[in-house]
Parts: C-alpha cells; structure tokens; sequence
C-alpha cells in the first residue's frame, strides 16, 4: 500500500515538474472575435515553450529563406529583445483611425498586439523569452556556407 | 547601555534596508515619443521608445551610412558643407540670432539660446510652422566621434536620455500636428 502511495506520489510529482516546466517561458494567448458575418470566438492559449519545440520539427527547407533573410539582423533583434526584457511595460505603438485601433505594447514579460476594428477583434500576447527562442532557432537554420 | 547600543544597531540597519532600493535603483527610463495626428483624417499614430534600447540597438544597425552607432556623411550630400565645422562654430559661439530670414510669407530664424540651438520656420501661404530644439549637449555628443565625416548618433542619444525632459520638434500645418519630444513617460498621453 505504501509502495503504490510512493508510485503514486511519484507520477504527480513528475506531472507538475513537467506542467511547471512547460509553462516555465510563459503561455501564448491568442483571442479573435469576428463579429461580422457570424459571430466566431477563437481562444488559443498554448504554453509558450512549444513555440521554440515546434520550430525543430518544421522542415529546414522551407525556414531556409525566412532564416538566411533574418541572419544579418541577428545582433539587432538581439539587443532589441533584450531590452524590452528589461524595460518597463509600455506601449511601443499606437495607431487610431476611425474605426480602427491598433495597439504594440510590452506588458510583463510578453509582447501584446491588440487589434479593434468593427468587425474583427484580435489580442495575441506572446513572452518575450519565447520570441527570443523561436528567432535564435529560425536564425540556426540558416544554410551554413 | 548595550541595551541602547543594540537599539542604535537595528534602528541602522533597518534604515540601511528601508533606503537601499531606491539609493541602489538607477535613474528612471526616458522615452523618446513620436506623436502624428492628422485632424482630417482623425488619425493618429503614436511611438515611445525607451531611450536605453535605442541606445544599445543602434551600434548593432550597420547599412547604409548608419555604421556602429554613427553615420557618415559624405560631402557630396552636404553640397561641400563641413557639417562638423559649422556645428563646431555654433556649439562655440555665445547665445546669439545666426539667422532670420523675414519675407512676405516666410519667418526662419535660427539662434542658440540658454544652452540649445533653436529653429523656427513659419510659412504663411502654407500654414506651416516647424519648430525645432536641440539641447547643445546633444550637439557636443554628435561631434565627439573622433572622424571628421561622422556624427556620433549613439552618444547623442546618451546625451539625450541624461538631458531634462524636452520637446524637441514641433510640425503643424492645416491639418497635420507632428510631435518628438523625451520625457520619462512611458505613454504619449
């Protein structure tokens, strides 16, 4: 009985390390609101660590391009993601037109995009760790020559 | 009196504790905003960015004439103007009126005044007004770089974020209000 209790004890322990671990780099949260035609909800949120995991499965030919284009910029998105991990929270850019609304900020330790327009609403937050991630693997795929 | 020596002690130390955040955080962020609003159009567009990240993304940026955090600039496009030169005399010269041009429908001055160096423009037929003000110390900044066809962007930016909160350019025409100021905001508003 003690034996199953330790089994036991082990197999939820090794469930919330693993929880706990992917959701270490923050959660990715996707909302989209379409009001016209339809009303559609769309709610996404997804551990953001899978984000960087899901790139080494993405087939290296295809990232070839995007990768070889973003290389020279490597230093500059470094130093730029850097600092926003560091900065405080605050709203990088803001557009208004009649009817429209967009919206680039640093909140916590994630990048938000807010999109308002009549028909459409969009919220997508991502950590900046994982932005980080995600651009050094793409970056790594690039073709060596 | 140990009594009273350990009260001493702690009252110390609990003070060192209670102060050492706000004596160990460094000065605020500065922002440098950009604010476009077009009255006709109801549009606007903001931008505010942390000076610091300015500071450390620019040396990274190489295209262009933009190398390390400084630009180059080539006497071609200056039309054989030694920009250096001409900045050097101004951050020199004491306060004065260097120019004003006053015709029908157009005022420009330019004159260096309590440490900055101040641009005024009106156009009448246009409606236009363009006011610009650069802090002398940013100037300075500029021409530290040690060529003479450089100005040292990086370091003008540092001087910018040490400078006091300044509006820097002002743009209105009938329709259109440009805005670029530094302050320690983070929002526009």
């Amino acid at each position: 009985m003690i034996l199953l209790g330790k089994v036991a004890l082990g197999i939820v322990g090794t469930a919330v390390a693993g929880v706990g671990l992917l959701c270490s780099d923050g959660m990715v949260e996707v909302k989209v609101v379409e009001r016209h035609p339809e009303v559609h909800h769309v709610y996404v949120i997804a551990p953001a660590m899978l984000v960087p995991i899901g790139m080494r499965f993405a087939p290296r030919r295809e990232l070839s391009h995007a990768a070889a284009q973003i290389q020279p910029w490597m230093p500059t998105i470094r130093a730029a993601l850097d600092q926003l991990r560091e900065s405080d929270d605050v709203t990088l850019v803001e557009v208004k037109q009649p009817g429209e609304h967009v919206r680039v900020a640093k909140e916590g330790g994630s990048i938000v995009v807010d999109v308002e327009e009549k028909d459409e609403t969009v919220h997508v937050s991502t950590p900046i760790r994982a932005i980080s991630s995600t651009v050094e693997q793409l970056a790594a795929s690039a073709p060596s020559i | 009196m140990r009594k009273q020596l350990c009260g001493i002690v702690m009252f110390c130390v609990l003070s060192a504790v209670a102060t050492a955040p706000a004596a160990l955080a460094g000065p605020g962020e500065r922002y440098l905003h950009v604010k476009v609003e077009d009255a006709t159009k109801g549009e606007s567009v903001n931008v505010n960015v942390p000076l610091s990240m300015a500071e450390k993304i620019l040396p990274t940026v190489n295209k262009g004439n933009l190398h390390n955090g400084h630009v180059s600039i080539g006497s071609a496009e200056m039309n054989d103007v030694d920009i250096r030169a001409l900045l050097d005399a101004v951050r020199t010269a004491p306060d004065n009126e260097f120019v004003t041009v006053k015709e029908k429908d157009q005022d420009v001055r330019v004159a260096k005044s309590n440490g900055n160096i101040v641009i005024h423009v009106r156009d009448g037929a246009k409606g236009e007004k363009v006011d610009v003000t650069v802090p002398m110390k940013v100037v300075d900044a500029l021409l530290s770089t040690a060529k003479d066809n450089e100005l040292d962007v990086s370091a003008a930016i540092r001087a910018l974020s040490d400078a006091g909160d300044a509006l820097l350019i002002t743009v209105e025409d009938a329709s259109q209000h440009v805005r670029i100021w530094v302050d320690s905001k983070n929002g526009s508003e």
